[in-house]
């Protein structure tokens, strides 16, 4: 399996993550889809990095960075969630819509 | 004291002057501040005027002058009296030209006895300076004229952008020499003669500001050495003539003529101010040495339109058809100014332009075909319609744009030095004129229309005599000087072989000599036709305007026996030669249309000369003979004649021409009610059309906001489709486009 | 792996979809070591598989409460959805198999010592950034997680 393949493997993984969070309706299931779109790329760094020329391992580095980063984010994100779900008693993505005009 | 330090100062000093009149003028003119409403049967009428001055309701003030006939009346009508007054120079003392400019009345003068005198002196410095400049100019074109010098006078970078550079810097050559001799000389004697016209006039020292700035503006303009500073004195005349036209701006007429004046000058200046943009295009430069010097590297085309656009601007200063029609209404204006700018020095600066750019028409047959054929008809035009004519100033208005389209006629045929030497003769006798003209206007009380007047000559002996010398000269009477420079127009299109032209001529001359002898026996002759109070009231005028009267009668007299002898070769020619050589050379004769075999025939008293100047003379003699016997013989044979005219056309003809032809009103219906259609439909177009695009605009957003308000759902999911749609738009497009 | 991860964002149960989210991460862990970066699989294993997994978990038990099924959890713009992201995977894998790569060594793999080297020297600065960018994390979560004081006093 060459480069190209994980790429693919990368892009479906991102477009499933894409379809998730536009599909679902549950919030901690949109937040698990951000986190299949941040591996997606995480895996299309990794695999750059080990087939392509790189310097300073750059693909390994930013993939490591991406997780931290990704870390932080689903630690606000579910903060967030949680806070919602706990004022409007629903995880229902559907019913936020206060910021409707 | 160098020559040219002399040139420099000559536009200088009326500058000072104009600065004088406007910061300390009003300090030096002292009216006393209280009223006397004795002796003076409008009283009430003037009282309400002056209380209303001070509350600024101009509208009462102007439906109340609506109904004053005439400049001299409305002088005559309130008693000199005013808080307004007080006012003015309250302010003006604290050098502040006075907000309530309740002196646009031109009312006041003949304060009662007992009262404390005004006095106006606001005169001095102007008119002194102006004297100075006079000796001045005279240094100058002495030494010009006979000493045979040209000065350039650089006196400073003005404009240098680029490659386009335009110096203040002036050129005296005879050309500027001969315009500086009319104008310093008929400007010096009309402020002399303002002084006295103009005493008792709330506005005197705001008069003499404006004359002050003529002067320079028109220094300006005939000193200037490249087309630019021409332009500028240009405009400024044409600004200062507006202001003095309406210098009695609360009468309604002033304020119209003032407006028709600078409007239609607008329409010829348009076209002046291309001509001098399409000259700097093709030539680069705009200084007169240089373009004369390179004109003839360009096409025929473009000179011709050059040309063109030059005269334009000529036909609209020196008032020729078809612009000519401001001129009359000019003479709203005070009769000093009518004197001054409508009759000796404005109105020729289109001649002087057209001569000055000489080199330019040289190289444009056809140009010179349209000065010659505008110059033709206007000139019996004018004269046709100055026969019937019943104000005296309308008449030497007339008369005054058919002398100037004499000048445009001699220009047009290439008789340069005649044009010149027409252009001084006129600017001194018709000076002479309309400064007698005022004098009759102030002497008879305000009374400008003829019908009124009459044996003004028992009472008003010196304005009769020098008016008369005025006369003799406009009507080409021999050995005055409008003789001997009509008749060498005349003379020059016969020799130059255009018949038809000498013929037209001709007829004029003998128009002339019958309107202006009309003039001076309507006037001073027959019996008196006004209101015996009228009659008791007349007097001879103040010295200051009979002395302007007797000096400027000497060159009347003088001019053609000194310029203009022997005939066609007078000692003008050799002072004008060096500037019109060129020109000159260009053609004798080729005109097409001329029937002449190109040799200049000399002058011989008892040959073909001759009999010109005896035909001259005869046909000036002649209308003056039939002058005399239809307004002091036989009145009633005028009216005898009109009913004679075959075909019943006679009092059509009369009506026309007391009409002006009607071109007053052709203008009113085409360009007014015209103006007025146009705007009307440009109103529509705005309000329907572009205001109905803005508010379209306006509600295309709204309704775009409208519709885009519903996208916004708050929902996250919406959001992040739309994102995604966005991003395989870009991936679509990069796919597709960009590869 | 792409089968768990389209189970993810497919079963109707979240619970489940946690889980299958657990297995999809651990085969990229996988992918990582087979493309020859340890450390990174070693952090994939790390943080997701162990932190973050365990916090979806825990968020899903505190939410759910008990009641982990949820009719209709898809939303009703899911057919578009789909199509969209259909349209990406298609769009950007053309793109992955047309684009020229260049030469195609077999995986070189990053050497630990390597990774740690440029972490540390190239790129110490986002790094340090990035420690930042946690710590407000941190302090965020804390503050969004916390009850209100009411609810305490309350308590």
């Amino acid at each position: 399996m060459g480069l190209t393949g994980y790429l693919i493997v990368s892009v479906m993984l991102f477009g499933i993550g894409a379809f998730g969070f536009m599909a679902r309706r549950n919030a901690i299931l949109m937040l698990i889809s951000i986190e299949l779109m941040f591996n997606a790329v995480n895996l299309s760094l990794v695999a750059f990095n080990a087939f392509l020329p790189a310097d300073a391992n750059a693909g390994a580095v930013f993939a490591l960075m991406i997780m931290a980063v990704a870390a932080a984010e689903v630690t606000v994100g579910l903060a967030l969630v949680i806070a919602i779900i706990r004022t409007r008693q629903t995880a229902e993505v559907d019913q936020y819509s206060d910021l409707k005009e | 004291m160098p020559i040219e330090l002399l040139i420099a100062l000559i536009p200088a000093l009326p500058v000072v002057g104009f600065l004088f009149a406007v910061l300390v003028g009003p300090r030096f003119d002292h009216m006393p501040s209280h009223g006397h409403h004795d002796g003076n049967e409008d009283d009430s009428h003037a009282n309400a005027a002056h209380g209303d001055d001070d509350h600024d309701a101009h509208a009462v003030d102007d439906s109340a002058y609506r109904t004053v006939p005439s400049e001299e009346e409305q002088r005559a009508t309130s008693p000199h009296a005013g808080h307004a007054d007080d006012l003015a120079n309250a302010e003006g003392a604290d050098g502040v030209i006075p907000a309530d400019m309740s002196d646009g009345l031109g009312q006041a003068g003949h304060v009662a006895p007992g009262a404390e005198l005004p006095r106006y002196r606001s005169w001095i410095v102007p008119t002194g300076l102006v004297g100075l400049m006079w000796v001045f100019s005279m240094i100058v074109f002495a030494s010009v004229v006979f000493g045979g010098n040209e000065y350039e006078v650089r006196i400073y970078e003005w404009i240098a952008s680029g490659d386009f550079t335009i110096e203040v810097s002036f050129l005296v050559d005879s050309l500027t020499a001969m315009l500086l001799l009319v104008v310093s000389t008929v400007g010096f004697l009309v402020h002399i003669y303002s002084i006295g016209y103009m005493d008792g006039d709330r506005g005197f020292w705001r008069f003499f500001a404006y004359l002050n700035l003529f002067m320079f503006s028109m220094l300006l303009l005939i000193l200037g050495d490249n087309f630019l500073m021409l332009y500028v004195g240009w405009e400024a005349v044409g600004l200062c003539s507006y202001a003095l036209i309406g210098f009695w701006y609360k009468k309604p007429s002033a304020a119209g003529a003032a407006k028709k004046a600078f409007v239609v000058n607008r329409v010829g200046d348009f076209g002046f101010g291309l001509g001098i943009m399409m000259l700097w295009v093709n030539l680069g430069t705009l200084s007169f040495r240089e373009v004369f010097a390179t004109i003839g590297s360009l096409d025929e085309t473009t000179i011709t339109v050059i040309a063109l656009l030059l005269f334009a601007g000529a036909v609209g200063k020196s008032a020729q058809f078809p612009l000519h029609v401001w001129l009359p209404d000019a003479m709203e204006g005070p009769t000093p100014v009518s004197a001054l700018i409508h009759a000796a020095t404005m109105v020729n600066a289109g001649v002087y332009l057209v001569a000055r750019a000489n080199p330019i028409f040289a190289e444009a047959p056809v140009a010179m075909w349209t000065v010659a054929i505008i110059g033709v008809f206007t000139a019996i035009f004018a004269a046709a319609i100055a026969l019937t004519q019943n104000d005296i100033k309308k008449v030497l208005a007339y008369s005054t744009v058919s002398q100037l389209a004499y000048m445009f006629f001699a220009l047009g045929i290439g008789a340069w030095v005649a044009a010149i030497f027409h252009l001084v003769s006129h600017g001194f006798f018709k000076g002479l004129l309309f400064m007698g003209s005022g004098s009759v206007i102030h002497g008879a009380g305000g009374e400008q229309d003829m019908r009124y007047m009459g044996n003004l000559r028992a009472k008003m002996r010196w304005t009769y005599v020098t008016m008369v010398i005025g006369s003799l000269a406009l009507a080409g009477i021999p050995i005055f000087s409008g003789f001997f420079s009509k008749d060498e127009i005349l003379a020059e299109a016969f020799n130059r072989g255009y018949l038809v032209f000498y013929l037209v001529g001709t007829i004029v001359a003998f128009m002339t000599a019958f309107y202006t002898f009309r003039m001076i026996f309507m006037t001073f002759w027959g019996e008196w036709r006004g209101t015996k109070a009228a009659w008791d009231h007349i007097h001879e005028s103040a010295p200051t305007m009979v002395a302007p009267l007797a000096i400027l009668a000497v060159p009347t007299i003088l001019a053609g026996l000194l310029l203009g002898i022997p005939p066609e070769g007078g000692i003008i020619h050799g002072w004008l030669e060096e500037v019109f050589h060129v020109a000159e050379e260009a053609h004798a004769g080729v005109l097409p249309g001329s029937i002449a075999d190109g040799e200049h025939h000399g002058f011989e008293l008892f040959g073909l000369g001759g009999l010109l100047l005896l035909i001259g003379a005869a046909v000036a003699v002649g209308g003056v003979l039939l002058a005399y016997r239809w307004y002091v013989q036989r009145p009633e044979s005028a009216a005898r004649f009109v009913d004679r005219i075959p075909l019943g056309l006679g009092p059509g003809m009369y009506r026309a021409s007391v009409n002006k032809y009607y071109v007053d009103d052709l203008y009113g219906l085409v360009w007014a009610r015209g103006g007025v259609l146009l705007s009307t439909a440009l109103w529509w177009f705005d309000a329907k059309v572009i205001d109905g695009a803005v508010n379209g605009a306006g509600w295309l957003a709204s309704m775009i906001g409208g519709g885009l308000r519903k996208i916004q759902t708050g929902r996250v999911e919406n959001y992040g489709l739309g994102i995604a749609a966005g991003l395989v738009l870009v991936l679509v497009v990069l796919a597709t486009v960009v590869r | 792996m792409v089968g768990a991860g389209i189970a993810v964002v497919t079963l109707r149960n979240i619970i489940h979809s946690a889980v299958a989210m657990m297995i999809c991460f651990g085969s990229l862990a996988g992918m990582y070591a087979l493309l020859g970066a340890p450390i990174v699989a070693a952090a994939q294993v790390l943080i997701y598989l162990g932190a973050i997994s365990v916090l979806i978990l825990f968020a899903i038990m505190l939410t759910q409460a008990g009641d982990a099924n949820l009719p209709a959890s898809f939303h009703p713009q899911g057919p578009i959805a789909a199509v969209v992201a259909l349209a990406i995977i298609g769009l950007t894998g053309w793109a992955a198999i047309q684009a020229d790569w260049g030469v195609m060594p077999q995986a070189a793999g990053a050497a630990v010592e390597a990774i740690a080297t440029g972490l540390f020297t190239t790129y110490a600065f986002p790094f340090e950034i990035i420690s930042f960018l946690i710590l407000v994390a941190i302090i965020g979560a804390i503050y969004l997680a916390r009850r209100p004081e009411e609810d305490e006093r309350a308590n």
